[in-house]
């Protein structure tokens, strides 16, 4: 997967666009969802909608901070294909009777503060560290997500679109750990130290405080909605599999701080981190929602709807 | 303007077997106007202009869409030696300086001298007579001493290079080709372009349209534009004492030379200027996220910098959007993007700008030994102070390589290029020269030291522009300022030139 030539993935990445209006949501398959799954399924979809959705807005970031034109570009393409993404999941909402035209799922509190950090501060965040958690929370929450999404859905419509959406993670994926071994490539201990230095800010400190809670937040979700822990654990393994494979992989500091985290979201026993994380996303779930900022426009650009 | 309109029907029939003449000037837009006068008034009459229109005028007669306007005030954008004190804008619309390039042809007698529907197809210089033979599409050959090139390097339009776009079922109009018939009331429009023509068409669009949808690749840098209708005392003062519009017109051409700090180069003006232009931004559009898809990520001046104050309100009517997610193609109904969504449409409006030819030539030109300028040319074009090329004896450019200002008129820097030209035609007529020929050494020392400079401006400094080559390579842009640029045109000096007498 690593070492992929940009320059042919670009084009590769241009020749795959697919659009909502080549998907018949009409055709037979929405009945297979049984009354018993609607209610769970809703909230699951509406996390996912909104995990697409920020990881979107992480690649808006990533394509304003690239380090070149064919990244930048890439970049650029991923944005809109997660906001694709998005959007199928909201069309598959409203053909299971999820939602109503032109409705889009309300965001919990977790993904609400996320937003609001994401749009003040992904911008100006150091490239390096983007570059490492989108790929992260990539692998571990949409892959697992997706997964358990087929295991328990068989209305074919929702396997065709995620067939698609696969694919297009697939190149996601594949961009991202090429970028983070670019990064750990031929790099002396003093590069990796000003690699880093950028990251120690209070951005970044904030970033955590929204992003921990969010993790466990969305691990305590999906256990609720019947995937078993493990599944995802062991989608966060193979971001530590792929990621680490090659030696200049391994060397990225970012990689090796994010896998470390990682293991400890994955060890219940971490007692030191579970306990207060845990506090904070009970925490995060009670803040009043009139308290929270509103939301930004990029996320009105929401839609179910395959023609404008 | 009447009188022009007049002529014109006497001259659309061409001649048939048009003898040999002094100059042929190719192209009746601005350049062509302006050196047939330089011509006359430098006592040459024996010239001919040849257009491939009904109608002079060129880019200025091309460009009629609403909202076309010059983005250099008018007292500035007009020839100092055809002042014109009615202007009725300090920027004045198309149709208005489509006007005044008429005006132009009526005051100085030039309606006799054009040949219109008359399509030049190539050049060959014929060594032994030294005479520039020109065939044209109409099967008539024209044969000139010399010849000035005024085809422009904005004369041709083209379509994006967006799949599917020929199949769209609705209308595709061109910025450059408007249709004036088309009624855009109740439509539903795409724009695709946010360039110089789109942030003068968006505005207009929007009060006509029922719904525009704005299709943006890169932010360009935007300056509010100091524009307001000229009072009346202002046209009358300059009627009455033309000195008072010399002096605003070289108080604009300072102003705007000092500009060239900051646009040209980097410096801390550029900054200043990008400030102001995030300033500009802030203070028009309120929504956080539109103003990022707004802001520009590459340094002002490297592509060119955009003068609307009312672009930015036009892109948030509530009948307008703007799409910033990369165009995937274009359907029979409609726009495809990468988020998934085939936005439809009646009528996609492409103000894409123009082919701006960097390396090839608008027809075939042949110099001495067969020499093809195209080939001379295949890795970027060069000439001698944008205005001669060795190798091409007695030919004279206008907006030749490496002429493009970036901060001031291109007016002025043509006037240079007029002057210049009538020199070296005066010396071929009045010392009988078979050739002046550029030394190719002259013209190879020239361009390495203007490559050399353009590697220190803002235009080479990363961005992706139609000043450059797909390779990077600027052939279109002057790295100075347009006093130096006049300065290097004010002499022709034999010694750079080989002279071979008739």
């Amino acid at each position: 997967m690593a070492n992929i030539d940009l320059d042919k993935m670009l084009e590769k990445v241009k020749s795959s666009q697919w659009l909502l209006a080549d998907i018949d949501w009409d055709a037979p398959g929405a009945e297979m969802i049984s009354d018993e799954q609607r209610p769970k399924l809703t909230r699951f979809m509406s996390d996912l909608v909104w995990i697409e959705h920020v990881g979107a807005r992480g690649f808006a970031a990533m394509a304003k901070n690239a380090p070149d034109d064919t990244l930048r570009q890439l970049y650029t393409y991923f944005h809109a294909e997660e906001q694709r993404h998005a959007n199928a999941e909201l069309a598959l909402m409203r053909r299971w009777g999820m939602l109503e035209e032109g409705d889009i799922p309300v965001p919990n509190n977790s993904i609400r503060l996320s937003i609001e950090w994401l749009d003040r501060y992904a911008d100006d965040l150091p490239y390096h560290v983007l570059g490492s958690v989108i790929p992260a929370l990539e692998v571990a929450l949409d892959g697992a997500l997706c997964k358990f999404l087929l295991d328990e859905v068989s209305d074919p419509v929702c396997h065709d679109v995620f067939a698609r959406i696969n694919d297009d993670e697939s190149r996601h994926l594949g961009v991202g750990f090429t970028v983070m071994e670019m990064q750990g490539h031929d790099k002396t201990l003093l590069d990796l130290v000003e690699m880093i230095t950028p990251a120690v800010d209070l951005r970044v400190v904030l970033g955590l405080v929204v992003y921990w809670p969010l993790l466990n937040k969305m691990r305590d979700n999906v256990v609720a909605m019947g995937l078993p822990e493990e599944k995802l654990f062991g989608a966060m393994k193979k971001f530590e599999k792929i990621g680490g494979r090659t030696a200049a992989g391994r060397r990225n500091p970012f990689f090796r701080v994010i896998s470390a985290h990682m293991k400890t979201v994955m060890d219940r026993d971490q007692l030191f981190y579970h306990v207060p994380v845990d506090l904070m996303v009970r925490l995060t779930d009670r803040i009043p929602r009139r308290l929270l900022p509103a939301v930004p426009s990029w996320v009105k650009e929401l839609t179910a709807e395959p023609y404008a | 303007m009447g009188k022009a309109k007049q002529q014109k029907a006497e001259n659309v029939v061409p001649m048939t077997q048009p003898g040999p003449v002094s100059v042929i000037i190719v192209g009746a837009g601005f350049a062509g106007i302006g050196m047939a006068i330089k011509l006359k008034q430098a006592g040459i009459t024996d010239f001919v202009i040849l257009e491939r229109d009904q109608r002079v005028g060129g880019t200025w007669r091309d460009n009629q869409y609403p909202g076309a306007a010059c983005d250099i005030p008018s007292n500035l954008y007009s020839y100092s030696f055809a002042q014109n004190p009615q202007w009725s804008r300090a920027f004045s619309g198309a149709r208005e300086i489509l006007g005044y390039i008429d005006s132009m042809v009526d005051d100085f007698g030039l309606m006799p001298f054009i040949r219109f529907n008359t399509n030049v197809q190539g050049m060959h210089f014929d060594e032994q007579k030294g005479r520039w033979q020109l065939p044209c599409e109409d099967g008539t050959l024209w044969e000139g001493r010399s010849v000035v090139m005024a085809s422009g390097p904005l004369a041709n339009c083209s379509l994006p290079a967006i799949d599917g776009i020929s199949g769209f079922a609705g209308k595709v109009i061109h910025s450059a080709r408007w249709d004036h018939d088309y009624d855009f009331s109740g439509k539903k429009v795409a724009v695709i372009g946010t360039g110089a023509s789109a942030v003068q068409i968006v505005p207009e669009l929007v009060k006509q349209a029922r719904h525009v949808t704005v299709f943006q690749r890169t932010p360009g840098w935007v300056l509010p534009r100091p524009d307001y209708r000229t009072p009346g005392w202002q046209r009358r003062l300059f009627d009455r004492f033309p000195a008072a519009q010399t002096a605003v017109r070289e108080a604009l051409f300072y102003g705007h030379e000092s500009m060239a700090l900051g646009l040209i180069w980097s410096s801390p003006l550029t900054r200043a200027l990008e400030a102001f232009g995030r300033w500009h931004l802030r203070r028009q559009v309120k929504d956080r996220w539109m103003r990022r898809q707004l802001t520009p990520d590459y340094r002002l001046g490297c592509k060119r910098v955009l003068m609307s104050s009312d672009y930015y309100p036009a892109l948030q009517r509530p009948n307008c959007k703007l799409v910033t997610w990369p165009i995937d193609r274009v359907s029979a109904q409609g726009i495809c993007t990468a988020e998934g969504v085939e936005h439809r449409f009646d009528a996609i409006v492409c103000a894409t700008g123009f082919e701006v030819s960097h390396q090839g030539t608008p027809y075939p030109v042949t110099g001495v030994g067969n020499r093809q300028l195209a080939d001379d040319w295949s890795g970027g074009a060069q000439a001698y102070k944008s205005v001669n090329v060795a190798g091409y004896p007695n030919l004279f450019l206008t907006f030749g390589p490496n002429s493009g200002p970036g901060h001031n008129s291109a007016l002025v820097y043509m006037e240079s290029q007029l002057d210049y030209a009538v020199r070296g035609i005066e010396k071929i007529l009045r010392e009988n020269l078979r050739m002046l020929d550029v030394k190719p050494e002259v013209q190879a020392r020239y361009n390495i030291g203007i490559q050399k400079r353009l590697a220190k401006t803002n235009w080479n400094s990363g961005c992706k522009s139609w000043y450059l080559t797909p390779d990077g390579f600027n052939a279109t842009m002057y790295p100075g300022f347009a006093t130096q640029y006049a300065n290097q045109l004010r002499e022709l000096k034999e010694k750079d030139y080989r002279l071979v007498p008739a």
